[in-house]
């Protein structure tokens, strides 16, 4: 029996979870929000989530009714993601390994959401499609590594529906790519925008310059409603996610697909994906918002099978990177 | 700078907690950390007070978070 907490703070959400042999028996999570129209900067982020991991610790550790001594390993998110954020955390995560004396690890953020994804929908070796805010990836496994068959050569899927969304002055509670897809269900009308795949990669950062370039005219001419330029935003980058995943599992002979990352909570994401699916004679996989959103259960997870097949972080190793490529690790827990 | 702490071993745990994070490329600072018995010695060599000052923030918010999460979590459990 391994039981594991992981920390995870390398974007605006922070959380701490806590996992008993594939058991999820704690996670609490809190979302650094910014006023509409606005990101959120390292700095500030950083700050949010200092101020809140105590409290959260304290709320993991009271909600799974675990006490330290019971824990077997400590895990954290050595990177991808904010510099400053990853540090806020880590450095949390070190001091209590050391004052409970207990092994750490370090873990990959996309591996995280992977193992998390693989966990809670039981999905064998699906193709993973990886969109948020930070990263968009095509992966499939492959001797002993999480390959990167295709990905964004600019920004991320998220990151540019985030954008759209400071254009607009949405709302950025609970989340930019949220309140898009809200909008996008009243939309009507659709907008030509620059579909953008290069082979097995994708582009978003014309498609954003274009819409927003052109999203004031559009609207105060009356021709288009916000409404439909999100629904236009949407159907465009999602088909285009959609594309490239479907050439993945026409190269691997894939017949699952699982979506992780906070964008794979988005349902019309799911939609057009399970028509594909569905046309392939294949499954889609998802999870709901508990686990699609960066958390601290999914680093526990994936620390779970770290530790468990043999992965112990060297002290001197236990930094953080902004940069951390999914397939840097050595996969050594499956076959 | 530097830091007393109650204990050895608690000066021991702040010292790699913090040691382990390198100090940003652009940045311009250098930072190093040293343990004398009880207390943490930290010495910076920075070319702009500017960024000096900013690394001695981030540093003392990042200390603050280890003496908070040694005060709500300690203390130490005792070599098995």
């Amino acid at each position: 029996m391994v039981i594991a907490i992981g920390f995870e703070g390398s974007a605006n959400k922070i959380g701490v979870g806590i996992i008993r042999d594939g058991e999820v028996l704690s996670n609490p999570r809190k979302t650094f929000i910014t006023p509409p129209g606005q990101g959120f900067l390292p700095r500030d982020t950083a700050l949010h989530h200092r101020q809140n991991v105590l409290q959260i610790l304290k709320d993991a550790l009271d909600e799974a009714n675990i006490s330290p001594r019971e824990i077997d390993v400590i895990c954290y998110t050595k990177g991808p993601g904010m510099g400053a954020p990853l540090v806020s955390v880590a450095v949390v995560a070190r001091t209590v390994s050391q004052l409970w004396r207990k092994p750490i690890v370090g873990v990959n953020h996309c591996i995280g959401h992977i193992e998390m994804g693989r966990l809670v929908t039981q999905a064998d070796n699906p193709t993973v499609l990886y969109v948020s805010g930070g990263n968009t990836q095509v992966i499939a496994y492959s001797e002993r590594r999480y390959r990167i068959f295709g990905e964004t050569i600019d920004i991320a899927v998220g990151n540019c529906l985030d954008r759209f969304a400071r254009v607009l002055k949405l709302s950025n509670d609970p989340s930019p790519g949220f309140n898009i897809e809200q909008m996008a269900k009243k939309g009507k009308n659709f907008v030509q925008l620059p579909y953008v795949v290069k082979g097995m990669d994708v582009s978003f950062s014309g498609m954003l310059s274009y819409i927003e370039e052109r999203a004031p005219s559009l609207l105060s001419k009356g021709e288009y409603s916000p409404e439909d330029l999100c629904f236009s935003l949407q159907e465009t980058v999602f088909a285009m996610l959609v594309e490239i995943t479907e050439r993945a599992m026409a190269h691997c002979g894939s017949q699952q697909v699982l979506i992780v990352g906070g964008v794979g909570c988005n349902l019309r994401l799911q939609d057009m994906m399970k028509i594909m699916a569905s046309e392939r004679g294949a499954t889609v996989c998802a999870t709901d918002d508990r686990y699609c959103i960066d958390n601290g259960a999914m680093i526990a997870q994936a620390g779970a099978e770290m530790f468990k097949s043999g992965h112990v972080t060297p002290w001197d190793e236990t930094f953080c990177t902004q940069r951390y490529r999914t397939d840097e690790v050595e996969v050594t827990w499956r076959s | 700078m530097r830091v007393p702490f109650p204990s050895a071993r608690e000066a021991e745990i702040a010292f790699n907690s913090l040691r382990v994070d390198a100090e940003p490329r652009r940045g311009g600072t250098k930072r190093s950390l040293r343990l004398e018995t009880d207390a943490l010695l930290v010495h910076w060599v920075a070319k702009e007070a500017r960024s000096l000052r900013v690394s001695v923030n981030g540093f003392l918010e990042h200390l603050n978070l280890v003496v908070l999460t040694m005060e709500q979590f300690g203390p130490p459990v005792e070599q098995a």
